[in-house]
C-alpha cells in the first residue's frame, strides 16, 4: 500500500502525540512504551459525546493501549478530542474500577454479595416475573440509554413490549433529545435532520443558539472554526446563548439573551424576516403550510404575519435584555435569510426548555420560511448528546410512544406490522404508550413499578430534581437491576448489578446525529465475567419465558439462540432490526449489513435500501429528488424536494405559530437567580468514565459555579470561595468561578461531579415539556450565598464499597 | 570539566556543596506569590511556615534539610499541587519576603507552551485546550488562536494551574506547558 510523504509524517506524529498523552500512572506508562508498536490496530466509533467521530484502538498483546483518530472519516477527519484519545484507559484490565461480577442483595441496606451469572438472571427473572404475576404487566420497566448499542437497545424493547406486554420502555435521551424528535416531526413530518456535517465545510452563516458546542462537541466546533478561519468575512457566526461561552469566540454577533426568551427572540427574528420581505415565496408556496394550535388547524400566511406582530425587535429586545437590541435581532436575521446557505445548530438549551418543541419549531420556521434547507449549507440541525441517541434509540424504538424504525405505539396499523415481522401474536404490544421518563420515576416513587432494569446510565445523578426520584430507587419493594461498567450512583440503590462488556469489547451499531450507523467491532476481552448486554438480555428472556409459562416471550429471542455473543448475535440482531423493521421506512437500513458498514471507513447514512447505495455511503441530503432514493421512490409530482415524512400526509412543511412561553420557575425575591447547567470539555455526562481518568480528572477534578463577576462583587464572593447554591429542591456547595459566562443575573453549574455536595441535578427543577416530556434543566431558580473561603476539595467517584 | 566549579574560579565547591548553597527554584518548582528575588530571599524569609500554615491548598511545602541554606523556605511544585491565587500568604509573611500583591500582580513565573509536545500545537491531531480552561485569567493570560492555546506573557501570574492540568507528561518529568522562573533571578538593586 502506498503512502504519500504527507500522510506518513502525519501517522508517525500521531504515534509520537499518543504516546505522550498519559504517562503519568504506571499503568498508562506501560501504555506508553506499547502505544508506538501496537500489534493490530481496530476501528469503531467513539464512545463519548454524538459527533460519532471515527477512531481505532491499538491493541497490543490483548491489551488497549491507545487511540487515534481515522483520517478517512467523513464526521472527525481523523481529529479527536481529550475524551477520545483517552478512553482506552478503561478498556479491558487497564481499569481496576471496573465491574466484574454480577452482584447481588437482596435489601437494600445490606451488603452486595459475588454471586454467579445463572444466579443473577434466575434473580432477575424470578423478580421481574413476580412483579407481573401480582401486579400486573406494567409494574416493570426498562430504562435504557443512548449510550447502548442498537442492538442491545433493539433486544430489550422486543422483550419488555412483545414478552412482557408492557410499553414502559424508555432512555434517558428522554432527557437530551425528545424535544428535537417532537420539533423534527411537527415541523418537517420526519424525525432526524435533512441533511448532514458536511454543511459545516458549505455553510456561509451559522446560527448557534442554546448549544456550546465548542465543549461539548469540540471535533464538530473544529469544522466550524475552521469554516469560519478560511473565509473570515464571508462567512457569519451568531451565538445566542444567555452566557458567554467558548463558542462565542467565533462569533461575529453575540446575543446574550435571559434564560426563557428564546422562544420570542426566534419569532423576533422571523417577525424581521416576513417585514422586511426576506422570505422565499416560492419555496413557502410550494413546501409549506402554516399551523396553529393543538387542533393543527392550518391558517394563512397572513395570520402568521399579524402573529408576529406582538414579536417587534425592539419589544422582543427589551424582554430578553442581556446584550439585546433591536438591531442585533434584525442583524442576526438578515444575515440568516440572505445567506447563500444557513445552518442552524442547537442542543440542550432548546431542548431542555418547559416549551422545547415549539423552540425546535420556531427555527425550523426560520429555515422554511428563506427556503434555506435540502441546499449545500443549508440546515436546521439538532446536535445530538448521546453517541446512539438517534440510532439505538430514536431509531430502535427506545422510548415509551415509538416502536422500531419511526412507529408510533398508538397507530393500530404500526404496532401490528412490528407483531407481524416479529412472529407474534396480534394484539401482544399493549396499544397505550408506557411511562416517560419523569413519570416512569414518578411511578416508581409510588411504588406503582415494582421491577426495573436500569441499563448503561446513572438517573440517581441525571434526573432532574433526583433526590426525589432517588427516594423512589432506594424503595425496598422496588427491585432494581443495573448494568453498567463501573459503580455510579445508581448502582448504589441496585439490587442486582451486571457486570457489562464496553465499547471494544463487543459488537454492535453506534448511529451517530446525521443518521450515520457505524459499527465497531470486538478487539479485547471484556474483564472478569463483564458480558454483553443481548447476551443476558437472550439468556434473561429464556428465564422469564419458563417463570411465566409464557413461550411468546422465548419467540421473542428465537431468531437469536445459538449464536455466540461476541460477533453473531449482536449480527443476527442487527439483521432482523434492519432486514424486517426499517425495510421501506424512512430509515430504512437494509442496505447497511454488517459487511458493508465493515468495508466503509465511517457508515452508512440512511435512507440506505439497497447494499450498493450504501456502499456509496448513504443519503447525505434527505428529501431531496436525485440524492435521496425515497424521494425518488416516494415522488408524487416533478417538485425537487419531496417532503414524504409520515407525520405530515399533506407531504408539506409546517410553520408553526407558537408564542413566547417563559420558564417554569422564574426567579423571585427569595430565590433571585436563574440557575442553568452544562457540561465541560473534560467529561462528558455523570463522568463515570471519564471521572475515572486521571488526565481528565486532573485538567477539570470537580464542578464549580460560574458567576457574573457584578453579581459576585455584590455578594461579596471572590474566586474559589465556596458558594452554595440553593433552590426550593436541594442545595449544592461549590467553589465558584468569577467570570463573564453566565448573564447578569444568572449563574452556571456543571452536572458530571457525583459529589453529594456538588451533584447539581439536586438543585434542579423537574418540571417537563407538555409535548415532548422532556424537563426544564436549564432554568430554574436559586439563590446564592458564600459559605466560606476556599477549600481544598478532592474529586469524588463512586466506589464499590 | 567538573560540574559546580565556579566558572571565575573564586572558589571551588563539591557538587554537594553546590547543591547547599544553589537555589531549588527551577522550572515548575517556585516561590509563592509576591516573593522577592531569589538572591535576597533566604536571607530574608525566616521560615516561620506562616505561609505553609495558611495555604489552604497545602500547595505550599518547604524543602528539608538537603536543600541547605533553602531549607525550610516555602516552595510550591506546581505539578503536584498548583497556586489557586488565594492570596492569604502574602497576608500571613511577617517579613515581607512574600510582599502584599494582589492576584493579578502575581509573578511566579511564566507559563512556556513547548509546541513540539503538545497535542493541539503538534500537527492537527487532538482538540486539547485544559490550559485555557483552567487559567484563572482566561481570553487574558491564555488565548487560543485557531483552537490552540498562546500565552500572553502581559498577563501570565505563573500560578501553574495549567501545568498541573496539562495531560501531557514528557519524558524529562515535565509537562507540555511549564513554569519558567523567570522573574526569581533578577538582580536585585542595593
Amino acid at each position: 500500500m502506498g503512502l504519500s510523504r504527507r500522510e506518513f509524517l502525519k501517522r508517525t506524529a500521531a504515534l509520537t502525540a499518543a504516546s505522550y498523552v498519559g504517562m503519568n500512572l504506571p499503568i498508562s506508562m506501560e501504555g506508553e512504551a506499547q502505544a508506538t508498536d501496537a500489534d493490530s490496530w481496530h476501528p469503531g466509533t467513539c464512545r463519548l459525546c454524538g459527533s460519532g467521530c471515527r477512531l481505532e484502538l491499538g491493541v497490543k498483546d490483548g491489551r488497549a493501549v491507545a487511540l487515534r483518530g481515522i483520517s478517512k472519516s467523513r464526521t472527525n477527519f481523523g481529529y479527536l478530542c481529550m475524551k477520545g484519545m483517552l478512553f482506552y484507559k478503561l478498556m479491558g484490565d487497564n481499569h481496576p474500577d471496573r465491574l466484574k461480577k454480577p452482584l447481588y442483595r437482596a435489601r437494600k441496606d445490606q451488603p452486595f454479595k459475588e454471586i454467579s451469572w445463572d444466579e443473577a438472571l434466575d434473580i432477575a427473572a424470578r423478580e421481574f416475573a413476580n412483579a407481573v404475576k401480582k401486579h400486573g404487566n406494567d409494574s416493570v420497566a426498562y430504562y435504557g440509554s443512548g449510550q447502548a448499542l442498537t442492538e442491545e437497545t433493539y433486544i430489550f424493547q422486543k422483550v419488555m413490549r412483545g414478552g412482557l406486554r408492557t410499553n414502559n420502555v424508555e432512555g434517558n435521551p428522554r432527557l437530551c433529545m425528545a424535544s428535537a424528535v417532537g420539533g423534527y416531526i411537527t415541523s418537517f413530518g420526519a424525525d432526524e435532520p435533512i441533511g448532514s456535517y458536511d454543511n459545516f465545510e458549505r455553510a456561509s452563516c451559522f446560527f448557534i443558539i442554546g448549544s456550546n458546542t465548542a465543549e461539548a462537541h469540540p471535533v464538530l466546533f473544529r469544522r466550524i472554526m475552521r469554516r469560519k478561519m478560511d473565509h473570515r468575512d464571508t462567512v457569519k457566526v451568531i451565538n445566542a446563548d444567555p452566557r458567554i461561552s467558548p463558542t462565542s469566540r467565533i462569533a461575529d454577533l453575540d446575543l446574550v439573551f435571559e434564560p426563557g426568551t428564546d422562544l420570542a427572540l426566534l419569532n423576533a427574528m422571523a417577525h424581521v424576516i416576513v417585514n422586511e420581505k426576506l422570505y422565499d415565496q416560492d419555496f413557502i408556496n410550494n413546501y409549506s403550510t402554516f399551523r396553529k394550535g393543538k387542533d393543527k388547524k392550518q391558517v394563512s400566511f397572513e395570520e402568521y404575519r399579524k402573529f408576529l406582530e406582538d414579536y417587534t425587535p425592539e419589544k422582543v429586545a427589551q424582554l430578553c435584555r442581556g446584550n439585546m437590541t433591536a438591531e442585533k435581532i434584525r442583524t442576526a436575521a438578515r444575515w440568516f435569510a440572505t445567506s447563500e446557505g444557513t445552518m442552524s445548530i442547537w442542543t440542550m438549551g432548546i431542548n431542555q426548555r418547559i416549551r422545547g418543541v415549539w423552540a425546535n419549531n420556531l427555527i425550523h420556521n426560520l429555515h422554511i420560511l428563506t427556503g434555506q434547507l435540502c441546499r449545500p449549507g443549508a440546515d436546521s440541525f439538532s446536535l445530538t448528546g448521546q453517541p446512539n441517541a438517534c440510532g439505538g434509540v430514536r431509531e430502535g424504538g427506545g422510548l415509551c410512544h415509538i416502536l422500531p424504525a419511526h412507529r408510533l405505539v398508538k397507530k393500530d396499523k404500526l404496532r401490528h406490522q412490528v407483531e407481524k415481522l416479529w412472529g407474534i401474536p396480534e394484539g401482544r404490544i399493549p396499544p397505550k404508550p408506557g411511562y416517560h421518563t419523569v413519570a416512569m420515576f414518578e411511578a416508581v416513587n409510588q411504588g406503582k413499578i415494582k421491577a426495573i432494569w436500569i441499563n448503561c446510565t446513572s438517573p440517581a445523578q441525571s434526573l432532574p430534581n433526583c433526590d426525589k426520584y432517588k427516594k423512589g430507587m432506594a424503595r425496598d419493594d422496588v427491585f432494581m437491576v443495573v448494568s453498567d461498567i463501573f459503580p455510579t450512583r445508581t448502582t448504589e440503590l441496585a439490587n442486582l448489578i451486571l457486570p457489562t462488556a464496553f465499547i471494544f469489547e463487543k459488537t454492535g451499531v453506534y448511529g451517530c446525529t446525521e443518521r450515520r450507523s457505524q459499527l465497531t467491532r470486538k478487539a479485547v476481552n471484556a474483564p472478569g465475567e463483564a458480558k454483553p448486554e443481548v447476551w443476558m438480555v437472550r439468556e434473561w428472556a429464556l428465564r422469564l419465558s419458563r417463570e411465566l409459562n409464557d413461550p411468546v416471550i422465548k419467540k421473542c429471542v428465537e431468531p437469536f439462540m445459538g449464536k455466540e455473543p461476541d460477533y453473531e448475535l449482536p449480527r443476527s440482531i442487527w439483521m432482523e432490526y434492519t432486514q424486517k423493521l426499517t425495510k421501506g421506512r424512512d430509515n430504512d437500513l437494509s442496505g447497511a449489513t454488517y459487511e458493508v458498514l465493515a468495508k466503509l471507513p465511517d457508515g452508512v447514512q440512511w435512507p440506505a435500501p439497497t447494499e450498493a447505495f450504501a456502499l456509496k455511503g448513504g443519503t447525505d441530503i434527505k428529501f431531496v429528488r436525485g440524492i435521496d432514493p425515497l424521494a425518488d421512490k416516494h415522488a408524487q409530482n416533478e417538485m425537487p424536494y419531496q417532503f414524504y415524512g409520515p407525520a405530515h400526509p399533506d407531504r408539506k412543511l409546517w410553520i408553526w405559530l407558537r408564542p413566547q412561553k417563559g420558564p417554569a420557575e422564574m426567579p423571585d425575591e427569595e430565590y433571585p437567580f436563574y440557575l442553568s447547567t452544562g457540561r465541560i470539555i473534560d467529561h462528558w455526562h455523570t463522568s463515570s468514565m471519564t471521572g475515572r481518568v486521571m488526565e481528565l480528572v486532573r485538567a477539570n477534578p470537580y464542578a464549580f459555579v460560574e458567576i457574573n463577576p457584578k453579581d459576585a462583587e455584590k455578594l461579596g464572593i471572590k474566586p474559589n470561595d465556596m458558594v452554595e447554591v440553593v433552590s426550593r429542591r436541594g442545595r449544592n456547595v461549590l467553589p465558584a468561578k468569577v467570570y463573564v459566562g453566565p448573564c447578569e443575573g444568572m449563574v452556571f453549574v456543571y452536572w458530571h461531579d457525583m459529589a453529594e455536595d456538588r451533584m447539581i441535578n439536586r438543585v434542579t427543577k423537574d418540571a417537563f415539556d407538555p409535548g415532548s416530556k422532556e424537563p426544564e434543566f436549564k432554568i430554574c431558580a436559586c439563590r446564592i450565598k458564600k459559605v466560606s473561603g476556599p477549600k481544598p476539595l478532592k474529586p469524588f467517584i463512586v466506589e464499590m464499597s | 570539566m567538573a560540574a559546580g566549579t565556579a566558572a571565575a574560579g573564586v572558589c571551588l565547591l563539591s557538587d554537594k556543596a553546590a547543591a547547599l548553597v544553589s537555589s531549588p527554584v527551577k522550572t515548575n518548582i517556585l516561590r509563592p506569590p509576591g516573593a522577592v528575588p531569589e538572591e535576597i530571599f533566604p536571607a530574608k524569609c525566616i521560615r516561620c511556615g506562616r505561609c505553609v500554615e495558611v495555604c489552604p491548598y497545602e500547595s505550599i511545602v518547604p524543602p528539608d534539610i538537603r536543600k541547605g541554606i533553602y531549607a525550610g523556605t516555602p516552595l510550591i511544585d506546581v505539578k503536584k499541587i498548583p497556586c489557586y491565587l488565594c492570596m492569604k500568604c502574602v497576608q500571613v509573611c511577617p517579613t515581607g519576603t512574600l510582599t502584599r500583591i494582589s492576584q493579578q500582580e502575581t509573578r511566579m513565573g511564566l507559563a512556556v507552551i513547548d509546541k513540539h509536545s503538545c497535542v493541539t500545537w503538534n500537527e492537527e491531531l487532538a482538540l486539547c485546550r485544559t490550559c485555557y480552561n483552567v487559567c484563572p485569567f482566561k481570553e487574558k493570560a491564555i488565548k487560543l488562536d485557531q483552537l490552540r492555546p498562546v500565552v500572553i506573557e502581559e498577563f501570565c501570574t505563573g500560578c501553574g494551574l495549567c501545568t498541573h492540568g496539562c495531560p501531557v507528561n514528557r519524558k524529562d518529568g515535565n509537562k507540555a506547558i511549564n513554569i519558567e522562573p523567570i522573574y526569581a533571578f533578577k538582580p536585585v538593586r542595593w
